[in-house]
């Protein structure tokens, strides 16, 4: 049972997570490279808060807002650039943040952090947490689409130049996605800190940005179904199939290049198709 | 006072002068056509009005407000609208929500305000009847990419006339069109004009701009050649010589 309850909680945090970074790139069309900076300053610190005596749910607010508030000056720093150079700005902050930690003894080093301590109630605490944190998510994104919000998002998105001859403050726009998103990645953070109960900087960086891009990539950019469902399934393939973990950047990286080259619209994009043509028949 | 007062205006672009110290004025409740033959400035002085790029002297007026360090959204709260030479649909949304998207523009002023308001019925209905005003309500539902580009320039026309705009910017919208089309989509035109709107019709085809225009501003080499009555300014020997290069006998 306690594995089952462990597979649950890292596919609900892997859920949290992509749908946070399919806020910024799939509803506002930022392209994140960087996106596993925001999960690593939001585990770092609901680690140290809670390591200093703070319960997890309470130490997931300063987490979020910490996460957010670097969000929002990476979202600054980004609002002049776009497209590829977007990419590489953020794949920058990525390094950074793993080039930052490394060096830092207050956070542990190269080693990390260990000894992070339990939630009440244990493991299945956790997962209610993560279940709960991920349903609101989830309930969040659905609101922001159906919203005004979203439809700002969704044509700049399209076309940012257009969108701002509609009257739309496109900066603003944009610096809300990053900091919703970002917020949304620092408390993801902070329950897998709490899941795996130990952090280095290596488990923050390049790959993980990387494996996050190909959960929204595949489940379909901007689908909040079809991101929720391939960050399900790709969270839990390395813990059944153990190739998978061991060539994870490989087997993700393919995924990407194959969902964009034959497949760009995702698993979203397919059961749409599909579905149409059944109503056709 | 006048609508939107452009005056002494000039931009370079690397070591050419696009503009070079125009003046021009829209009054309300006016239909102005600005003509110009290639290379004469004209999208320039769009982009100045519409501020995507900011003259390097001058000044822009719209409504009695100095505008011209104002962003292109702002001026778009103020009453500008645009509807560009190149058609830029958003390609992911439908005709409707397209011109929904241009007809919510006040739910979108701050992103908080966007977020608390949902309901976008309103806008849609809006949306409904302009584009069975501009002619084409039978395709609401379609995708840019699954109609013709009249149909689109259609809906660029809709889209900015959701903003309701005190003063409407089209940008050749009668380019790429056949002779009916183009006809019927300056019959179009000439209708948006309100006391509450005016209009100023950047265009190539020199015919249509002289039948529904009453007047008309001329630009060369980025420079005010003239601005006067429609029937003036088609008998001028110095048009004919910006368009033809004839020398005058």
């Amino acid at each position: 049972m306690s594995y089952e309850i462990a597979v649950l909680t890292s596919m609900s945090i892997a859920i949290l997570f992509a749908l946070s970074l399919n806020l910024i790139t799939g509803f506002c069309g930022q392209v994140s490279l960087g996106h596993a900076a925001f999960y690593g300053i939001g585990a770092y610190v609901a680690a140290m808060l809670t390591k200093a005596g703070l319960a997890l749910p309470i130490a997931l607010i300063p987490a979020a807002v910490m996460a957010g508030l670097v969000g929002v000056l990476v979202g600054v720093a980004s609002l002049r650039v776009r497209h590829d150079f977007l990419a590489i700005t953020t794949m920058g902050v990525g390094f950074l943040f793993v080039g930052i930690v490394r060096k830092q003894d207050a956070l542990g080093g190269e080693i990390g952090i260990s000894g992070i301590p339990s939630v009440a109630f244990g493991r299945p605490g956790l997962l209610l947490l993560a279940l709960v944190c991920m349903v609101l998510f989830i309930l969040l994104s659905i609101y922001i689409r159906r919203s005004w919000l979203g439809f700002a998002f969704e044509s700049i998105s399209d076309d940012e130049d257009t969108a701002r001859t509609f009257g739309i403050d496109v900066s603003k726009f944009k610096l809300l996605a990053f900091v919703v998103g970002t917020a949304g990645a620092g408390i993801a953070g902070g329950l897998y800190a709490h899941h795996i109960r130990f952090i280095g900087p290596d488990s923050f960086g390049f790959v993980e940005s990387i494996t996050v891009l190909a959960m929204v990539i595949v489940g379909g950019i901007g689908s909040i179904a079809g991101v929720a469902v391939a960050a399900a399934v790709l969270s839990t393939l390395p813990l059944w199939l153990q190739f998978v973990d061991d060539y994870k950047l490989l087997i993700y990286g393919s995924l990407i290049f194959i969902t964009m080259r034959f497949a760009p619209t995702g698993i979203a994009g397919i059961v749409r198709t599909l579905w149409q043509k059944r109503q056709a028949q | 006072m006048s609508l939107l007062k452009v005056q002494n205006v000039s931009i370079r672009f690397g070591g050419v002068d696009a503009v070079r110290d125009v003046s021009l004025a829209v009054e309300e409740h006016q239909l102005l056509g600005f003509i110009g033959p290639n290379g004469a400035g004209k999208t320039t002085m769009m982009r100045i009005i519409m501020g995507m790029v900011r003259p390097q002297q001058g000044s822009v007026e719209f409504r009695g407000k100095d505008i011209t360090q104002w962003s292109v959204h702002h001026r778009v709260q103020l009453g500008l609208a645009l509807a560009q030479q190149i058609v830029k649909p958003l390609h992911s949304l439908t005709l409707l929500d397209n011109v929904a998207l241009a007809a919510g523009t006040r739910h979108m002023r701050n992103p908080l305000q966007a977020f608390l308001n949902i309901d976008r019925s309103e806008a849609r209905d809006k949306a409904r009847k302009l584009l069975d005003f501009v002619g084409i309500g039978n395709v609401n539902n379609a995708f840019p990419s699954e109609v013709p580009l009249g149909f689109i320039k259609r809906m660029e026309v809709a889209r900015a006339l959701a903003l309701e705009p005190g003063l409407l910017l089209l940008d050749e919208p009668l380019a790429g069109l056949n002779q009916t089309e183009a006809r019927n989509l300056a019959d179009l035109i000439a209708s948006l004009v309100t006391p509450t709107r005016s209009v100023l019709l950047i265009e190539h085809n020199i015919g249509e701009v002289a039948r529904i225009c009453s007047e008309i501003y001329v630009q060369e080499n980025g420079q005010r050649l003239m601005q006067d009555k429609a029937e003036r300014v088609m008998a001028s020997a110095a048009l004919r010589q910006a368009y033809l290069g004839e020398h005058k006998s």
